[in-house]
């Protein structure tokens, strides 16, 4: 069980594509709630980041779909609004 | 020949939301879903969509990343539904939120909604008068490959593949209730998957028939 530490204690972060209108939901939801969180951009990376960030999200998520967001180890799939606010006790 | 090969657009130089809507609606309509009810939603999903388009020449999801691999992301082209119905019948909406189902009345509610259901689910597959009498055809739901046939205003659903030499049981031949394998002629009974070759039945489905369009109940695990 991860402790409501609202980013003290827990790492966040959010795999996200550009043009993904959840990933921007998503990212705006963070950003409001004032949680600190890495951002990873997939299709903006050069081609080699982005050969390795996406591997990265398919081993976390075994996928591809976007937004993937993973609060310490445990990994959302989606914008699940609920199950971010559970994670970061928002 | 060029050393790199042009890049294959399927809509010409200039194509705007408009005419993505044009081309698409009435192909998810067929599909049992109609764009989301906020449209200010819809153009933003279409306005990513027209961004990737004049990066990589066709309109994949903006929600998903391509693989390279043209066969699987074929799988993600708008409307990539036939290749993800099972999930997004649970969904309610495809994975952007872009189409939802055409019973949902307000698609606002579904944003952020990506938990699906447990239990079955009844996942539309094509409208009634999508397949005539004493026809029967093929549908891949989720990783299933499904045969529906249709008997007067009956509808049935079985397993697509013959257990004799897995040949596709939906380019077979109707005879009342029963479908003759179009390799060898194994016949099964659509309504339950039984047939006279012992040990060798095949798994059916339940279909209802909702507003016009068929649906076939799969269970959840995918």
């Amino acid at each position: 069980m991860i402790e409501p530490t609202r980013g003290v204690r827990v790492s966040v972060t959010l795999y996200a594509l550009s043009t993904c209108p959840y990933c921007r939901m998503t990212r705006k939801y963070l950003e409001d709630s004032a949680v600190q969180f890495d951002l990873h951009e997939i299709d903006l990376l050069d081609e080699d980041a982005r050969t390795a960030a996406v591997a990265k999200v398919r081993e976390l998520s075994g996928g591809a779909s976007f937004p993937v967001i993973v609060v310490d180890d445990e990994v959302i799939v989606g914008f699940n609004k609920k199950r971010i606010k559970e994670l970061l006790g928002l | 020949m060029s050393e790199s090969a042009p890049v294959r657009r399927r809509f010409s130089t200039g194509t705007t939301t408009a005419d993505l809507r044009q081309y698409m609606g009435p192909f998810a309509e067929r599909l049992g879903y109609k764009f989301n009810t906020d449209a200010g939603f819809v153009e933003e999903v279409l306005t990513s969509e027209i961004e990737i388009l004049d990066s990589t020449g066709d309109v994949f999801c903006p929600c998903r990343m391509r693989t390279g691999d043209s066969k699987e992301d074929t799988k993600i082209i708008c409307p990539c539904i036939p290749f993800h119905r099972d999930q997004f019948a649970g969904l309610k909406k495809c994975w952007c939120g872009l189409f939802i189902l055409k019973e949902v009345d307000d698609g606002l509610e579904l944003l952020g909604v990506i938990e699906e259901p447990e239990g079955p689910i009844d996942v539309p597959v094509f409208r009634v008068d999508d397949l005539p009498d004493g026809q029967i055809r093929h549908v891949k739901v989720g990783r299933q490959d499904i045969a529906v046939a249709r008997v007067g205003q009956e509808f049935f659903a079985l397993s697509n593949v013959c257990r004799h030499a897995f040949a596709p049981l939906g380019e077979g031949f109707m005879d009342g209730y029963h479908v003759m394998c179009p390799w060898h002629g194994w016949q099964y009974d659509v309504r339950d998957g039984t047939t006279d070759h012992p040990g060798a039945d095949v798994k059916t489905y339940p279909v209802s028939v909702e507003d016009g369009e068929v649906r076939v109940r799969m269970p959840h695990a995918r």
